[in-house]
């Protein structure tokens, strides 16, 4: 019925150059975690964050041009990898 | 998961700080931050002008807040406290069935709880994500 919550989906997403993962983009991106029941973190500089918290994400101090990864857990999961990856890239 | 149904709209965030400067910049961010959708209602200051708190002000604040879906109230400081809980006093049940006071830091506070607001989610959710950044590390 669905994916055994223990499997983790990750995928890889660069910010583009220009953007910060910061204020605006970083409500957005958020905003799109807390619309999957998965739970995800998203890494970057050698920090883990919860990709539904704000402050942890913000926390993460990720610049343009930032490599994330991108690690989703439970029913959703790959859709929240995948839709959150895509997000990232097109961020502007 | 949340205690009151939740309703159409989003809710709202109330900022009580001692200075006007402080809870409109505040709201400046967190609107950034959170999107169009969440209101945010500044309740800064003396009423004249000066550092302090203004009790009607903050009461018209969070009477505005209970007349949408429902409000987070941030404070700043010791007498904000006080004229926040003065003002829920004069609120009605129904009005105080959709405040929510969060004990949390402000600006950390806000920005998360309208991040929270943002999603769609109850104010007693927007007021948890708003207390839980008490436990974030900033560095």
């Amino acid at each position: 019925m669905s994916q055994s919550s223990d499997t983790v989906t990750e995928r890889q997403a660069r910010l583009p150059e220009t953007v910060a993962l910061h204020a605006r983009p970083a409500g957005m991106f958020v905003r799109a975690a807390a619309g999957f029941g998965a739970e995800v973190f998203v890494s970057a500089n050698g920090r883990r964050a919860n990709a539904k918290s704000i402050l942890d994400v913000l926390a993460l101090g990720a610049v343009g041009g930032t490599e994330l990864t991108i690690a989703a857990s439970g029913d959703d999961a790959v859709e929240a990898a995948e839709h959150l990856a895509l997000l990232v890239a097109e961020l502007a | 998961m949340a205690a009151v149904p939740r309703q159409n709209g989003y809710v709202s965030l109330v900022l009580v700080s001692h200075s006007s400067e402080i809870a409109k910049g505040l709201a400046d961010l967190v609107a950034q931050v959170a999107g169009p959708h969440v209101s945010i209602v500044a309740a800064g200051g003396a009423s004249d002008g000066t550092i302090g708190t203004d009790g009607a002000r903050v009461l018209d604040a969070m009477r505005t807040g209970a007349a949408g879906p429902g409000a987070v109230v941030l404070v700043d400081l010791g007498s904000s406290v006080l004229s926040v809980r003065a003002a829920l006093g004069e609120l009605s049940p129904e009005e105080r069935k959709r405040i929510v006071v969060a004990d949390a830091p402000l600006v950390e506070g806000a920005v998360a709880a309208g991040v929270a607001a943002s999603t769609g989610c109850s104010c007693e959710e927007a007021a948890r994500a708003a207390e839980e950044a008490r436990s974030v590390a900033k560095l």
